[in-house]
C-alpha cells in the first residue's frame, strides 16, 4: 500500500502491518490499555514509516480498538459507572496539568524515570519482591 | 481517494455493525441477575424479618448466639457470643447481601485427561463471604495457607469440617458454557449448556467462590474460642472496603442444627463509595488522586496511562481485573479522541493507514475483553508483568542516543510540517 503524507510517499507493506496491529489490540483489549507505545514502534520499525507520520495515524488505529474493547467490556460486565466517574475527570484534568509541566521538564529524564517505574511495577506484578 | 467523511461514515457503520452483531448469544446477562437474586434470599428463610435486636432467640434449634452491635460503618468488629452444642464444633457462616459477579474458567485436565475448557458464570455471588471456625482447625489452615495460590476450597473445608457450613453460596444461579477455540475467536462465550443439578451447582458454586475472594485468608478465619460446654466468642470482622448493607452471620454446629441468621448493617458514606460491579467499597478520593497523578504522568512519558494504572489499581485494591479493565478502557478513549482531533485539525493524520489497521484492531478489540474473564487474577498479573518489561524496554531504547540522533532530524521535520499545516489552516 502507498502510504502519502505532505507530498512525500511512503511503500508499507500492509498485511504485515495488520497482524502487527491486531495482535496489539487483542492484548490492549484484554489487559485494558490504549496500546499507543506498542503501535508506534509497530509503525516507526515494523513498517519503517517516519515518526512525524505516525504520531496522528497511531491513534486512530488505536481508537477503533480502544471503542471496540469498551464496547465488548461493557457488553460483559466489565464496566463499572462510579468507578469510571471517578476516574474520567481524573483523567482529564491530567491531560491539562500535564502540558503545563511538560514545558519545563526535560522528556529524557522522563523516559529515565519511566523505564524505572516501570521496571518496579512489572517485578512486583511478577512477584519477585 | 477516500475522503476523511467517507471514512466517518465507514467507522460509524462498523460500531453499528459491531454493537448489533453482539447482541443475539449473550443479551441475556442483565436477566440472570434479576433471578437469581432468589437462591440467597430462599437459602435464609425469614432472614429479612430478622429482629434488629442484638438477641437472636429461636426456640427450635438450640444454636443460639447473640452479638454486640447491629450495624458497622467503614466495616468493622462483631463480637458474637453463644451457645453451641458440647462436643460439636462450631461454624459462622457470613455474608453480604449484595452479590457481585464472579467467573471461572475450568481449563483443567478431568480424570480422562480431557480439557473441558468450560466457563462457569454467576451473577449472584455473595460480595462478601467467610466461614469461621473453632481455633483447634488453625494447624488444618495453615497447612493449606503454606499451599499458595494452588489450595483446594472444597479440601480445605472438608478437612476442617466447615463444609456444613457452606451454605450461602450452594444454590447460586450458575451459567455454564462450552468454550472451544472458534467461538473464542469469534468472541462468544461459547454454546450455553443446560442448568446444572444441585450437586453440580454446589461445586461449581466452591470454585467460583474460590475464584472470586481468592486466598484462604478471606474465606476461612480459624478463630471462633469454644469452651467444653459448647458456649464460644467469636470476633466476626467485616473489613473495611466491604460491600455497605445487610451481613447474616448464622452459626452451625452440624448441618441440621444451625441458628436463626442475625443481621448486622455495614454503612458506609461519602466519598467512600460501592462500586456495584467490582464490589468493593473505596474511599473514592484516593484512585481520583492516583488518576490525576498517572494521567499527568502518561503524558509526559508519551504513553497511556493505563500502563500504569491497570496494574496499581488491582494491586492496591481488590478489584477485579476485569472490571478494571474494561473501566480504564473507555477512560483512554476520551484521551485518543481529543488526540485525533488536535491532529486532523492541521491535517496530520493519514486517514487510509490509519483506518485500515483500525479495521485490524477491530477485530482484536472484540476478541479481547472475552480472553480476561477467561484468565485469573494472578495470571493477568503475571502477562502484565511482562508486557510492563517490553514496554520499560521500548522506552529504554528510546532513551538511547542512537534513537534520539533520529529522532532529532525527525522532530526536525515535524515541526516543519506542522508550520505549513497551520499555515494551510489559517489560510482557510
Amino acid at each position: 500500500m502507498i502510504v502519502e503524507f505532505w507530498g512525500q510517499e511512503f511503500k508499507v507493506n500492509i498485511i504485515f502491518g495488520c497482524i502487527g496491529a491486531f495482535l496489539v489490540s487483542i492484548l490492549a483489549s484484554m489487559f485494558g490499555f490504549g496500546g499507543g507505545p506498542f503501535m508506534v514502534p509497530l509503525m516507526t520499525v515494523g513498517l519503517g514509516l517516519p515518526m512525524y507520520l505516525v504520531v496522528g495515524s497511531s491513534l486512530i488505529a488505536i481508537f477503533f480498538n480502544t471503542v471496540m474493547g469498551s464496547l465488548r467490556h461493557y457488553q460483559f460486565g466489565n464496566f463499572d459507572m462510579t468507578f469510571f466517574l471517578i476516574m474520567f475527570p481524573a483523567a482529564i484534568l491530567g491531560g491539562y496539568i500535564a502540558p503545563q509541566i511538560a514545558k519545563r521538564i526535560s522528556p529524557l529524564m522522563v523516559k529515565r524515570v519511566a523505564v524505572v517505574g516501570l521496571m518496579l511495577l512489572a517485578l512486583n506484578l511478577l512477584g519477585l519482591y | 481517494m477516500i475522503t476523511k467523511k467517507n471514512i466517518i461514515l465507514i467507522l460509524l457503520f462498523l460500531l453499528a455493525m459491531g454493537s448489533y452483531y453482539i447482541h443475539p448469544g449473550e443479551a441475556q446477562d442483565p436477566a440472570v441477575s434479576i433471578e437469581s437474586a432468589q437462591p440467597i434470599a430462599a437459602a435464609t428463610p425469614g432472614a429479612e424479618e430478622a429482629p434488629p435486636a442484638p438477641a437472636v432467640a429461636p426456640p427450635p434449634p438450640n444454636v443460639t448466639f447473640s452479638i454486640d452491635k447491629t450495624s458497622v460503618v467503614n466495616g468493622g468488629a462483631v463480637t458474637v457470643k453463644g451457645q453451641g452444642v458440647s462436643g460439636k464444633p462450631i461454624y459462622l457462616e457470613v455474608w453480604s447481601e449484595r452479590q457481585v459477579r464472579s467467573s471461572f474458567f475450568d481449563s483443567k485436565p478431568d480424570k480422562d485427561g480431557k480439557i473441558p475448557y468450560r466457563l462457569y458464570l454467576t451473577q449472584a455471588m455473595p460480595a462478601s463471604y467467610k466461614i469461621y471456625a473453632t481455633k483447634d482447625k488453625k494447624d488444618v489452615f495453615d497447612a493449606f495457607k503454606a499451599k499458595g495460590g494452588g489450595w483446594s476450597y472444597s479440601d480445605a473445608l472438608k478437612e476442617m469440617g466447615a463444609d456444613v457450613a457452606y451454605s450461602a453460596p450452594s444454590k447460586i444461579a450458575i451459567d455454564a458454557y462450552q468454550s472451544t477455540i472458534l467461538a473464542s475467536i469469534i468472541g462468544s462465550r461459547g454454546e450455553k449448556l443446560a442448568t446444572l443439578d444441585d450437586k453440580e451447582t454446589r461445586r461449581r458454586a466452591m470454585q467460583l467462590t474460590k475464584a472470586r475472594f481468592r486466598g484462604i485468608g478471606n474465606l476461612i478465619s480459624p478463630s471462633i474460642e469454644q469452651n467444653a460446654d459448647g458456649s464460644f466468642i467469636a470476633k466476626v470482622n467485616i473489613p473495611q472496603g466491604a460491600a455497605p448493607g445487610k451481613y447474616f452471620i448464622v452459626a452451625y454446629a452440624d448441618k441440621a442444627l444451625r441458628s436463626q441468621p442475625a443481621v448486622v448493617e455495614n454503612n458506609i458514606n461519602f466519598p467512600t463509595m460501592y462500586l456495584a460491579n467490582a464490589g468493593t467499597s473505596l474511599n473514592l478520593v484516593w484512585p481520583f488522586l492516583l488518576t490525576l497523578a498517572i494521567g499527568v504522568f502518561g503524558v509526559l512519558m508519551g504513553a497511556g496511562g493505563g500502563f500504569l494504572l491497570n496494574p496499581l489499581l488491582i494491586s492496591l485494591w481488590p478489584l477485579p481485573h476485569t472490571v478494571v479493565a474494561g473501566t480504564v478502557m473507555p477512560t483512554v478513549a476520551f484521551s485518543q479522541a481529543s488526540g485525533i482531533y488536535n491532529y486532523s485539525k492541521i491535517k496530520f493524520i493519514n486517514w487510509k493507514l490509519g483506518v485500515t489497521m483500525g479495521i485490524a484492531t477491530l477485530a482484536g478489540g472484540f476478541i479481547g475483553p472475552k480472553l480476561t474473564e477467561l484468565i485469573t487474577l494472578d495470571q493477568y498479573k503475571f502477562v502484565f508483568g511482562w508486557i510492563l518489561i517490553v514496554l520499560a524496554a521500548l522506552m529504554f531504547w528510546q532513551t538511547t542516543p542512537g534513537y534520539l540522533k533520529k529522532n532529532k532530524k525527525e522532530q526536525a521535520i515535524m515541526s516543519e510540517f506542522k508550520k505549513r499545516a497551520e499555515a494551510a489552516a489559517k489560510a482557510k
